[in-house]
């Protein structure tokens, strides 16, 4: 029901062992070369040219391929060329299980078919953002995610409604905020009415009713939400090669004339609805 | 009946593992500890069969617990439950760390106590 890779969805299903898939995934650390080793062996740098890149730009959180153009030592097409070898010589998690003989070539291809079926829901669809905005890809992800997620986990029927640039976060009853940080930085926010609320509570507890439920409680089902949500979000980047690290969720009351959006941040509002008289918006606060 | 101990800082998701656990009529749940410190404790106290801990938590993390639970106890089964059991990386690490398996949120009663079953 969630964003997998391969491996897991193996070893999660009883496919394959924990101890074979520790086995492949070994095997895929001997031979998928890094970016610098793959580099060093088609003889473009050496050792001292990656820590001389590494040492004149230690300020600046760039990758090695970027850090060694920089340094004028690489040009575009050996960059290209090393990028484009690495990925012709990638060892798949699937075919390291067949090399550590865990599966047939037979079984690989029956079980890629059954795993793509059970990933497609969550292949992604366009979201609009406003122009100009760093990381887009994946802020477009994080959306579409949240909107599938929303039928998926909560069930509720919604109506999204084009996203916009705010200057203040408008109140409401209650916000659940979690911070990304990695090769993106930004506060993924989610807040709600008293009356969604409560629909995020029924669905995460699994329960007809929640009215006997304490304030705690029903908070807590929608800091989970959206734990659920950006774990998710986070998988889904590792697929293209992008570290994404979640923290743990946080209980926002926020004043009511709303949150102000701090220097050097892009506040996006997505407003969803999701019934007559009720609120629920996502709102991504991204710095830069 | 085996019994089972669950560590997650979420009330709202130990009370659904809770649930799922003791409807299934084959586990017992001893108890919910709300991070990877107070799990280390009731582990001790409760002695469970096994323990299925979250991640993400404030205070003493999830792989941080897993990596204490595994030195005090080599035969200890635990099994992570996560939102960030997509993550190649993360999902590698727990299962090096000595967890049994990774069950990923959202999760269905039915995946869960399938993974329960197999320890």
């Amino acid at each position: 029901m969630a964003v997998k890779f391969f491996g897991q969805f193996l070893v999660e299903k009883g496919m394959v062992s924990r101890e074979d898939l520790l086995a492949a995934l070994d095997l895929q650390e001997q031979k998928n070369l890094k970016f610098g080793e793959m580099a060093m062996k088609m003889g473009y740098v050496t050792l001292a040219d990656i820590q001389h890149a590494h040492r004149s730009q230690f300020s600046q959180d760039m990758k090695l391929g970027d850090l060694l153009l920089a340094a004028g030592l690489l040009s575009a097409d050996q960059l290209q060329e090393i990028i484009t070898r690495q990925k012709e010589t990638h060892l798949y998690i699937g075919e390291a299980l067949v090399q550590v003989g865990s599966l047939t070539g037979e079984q690989l291809q029956r079980h890629l078919i059954e795993f793509n079926l059970d990933q497609a829901p969550y292949v992604s669809e366009r979201v609009e953002l406003p122009a100009g905005i760093a990381n887009g890809k994946t802020w477009e992800m994080t959306v579409d995610l949240t909107y599938k997620m929303i039928t998926r986990v909560l069930g509720l029927p919604f109506r999204t409604e084009k996203c916009r640039i705010v200057g203040t976060i408008g109140t409401n009853f209650m916000m659940a905020a979690l911070d990304l940080s990695g090769d993106v930085e930004a506060r993924y926010i989610l807040s709600v009415s008293a009356g969604v609320q409560k629909m995020v509570a029924r669905a995460i507890l699994r329960e007809e009713s929640v009215e006997h439920e304490s304030a705690e409680i029903l908070e807590d089902t929608v800091m989970e939400f959206i734990n659920v949500v950006c774990g998710n979000v986070a998988a889904k980047a590792s697929q293209t090669g992008e570290v994404i690290d979640i923290n743990p969720p946080v209980t926002i009351r926020p004043e009511v004339e709303g949150l102000p959006v701090p220097a050097g941040h892009t506040a996006l509002c997505f407003p969803i609805h999701v019934g007559e008289g009720e609120k629920m918006e996502l709102l991504l606060l991204i710095r830069g | 009946m085996k019994t089972v101990l669950v560590v997650d800082d979420s009330l709202a998701m130990a009370r659904l593992l809770e649930k799922i656990i003791n409807d299934s009529g084959e586990f017992t749940c001893v108890g919910i500890a709300r991070d990877g410190a107070e799990a280390i404790k009731m582990n001790h106290s409760e002695k469970p069969d096994i323990i299925c801990m979250d991640m993400n938590m404030p205070g003493m993390d999830g792989l941080t617990a897993l990596r204490s639970l595994v030195l005090l106890d080599k035969k200890v089964k635990v099994v992570m439950v996560t939102s960030l059991g997509g993550v190649g990386d993360k999902f590698k690490e727990a299962l090096k760390l000595g967890a049994r398996n990774v069950i990923s949120k959202p999760f269905e009663a039915d995946g869960v106590l399938r993974i329960l079953r197999e320890l």
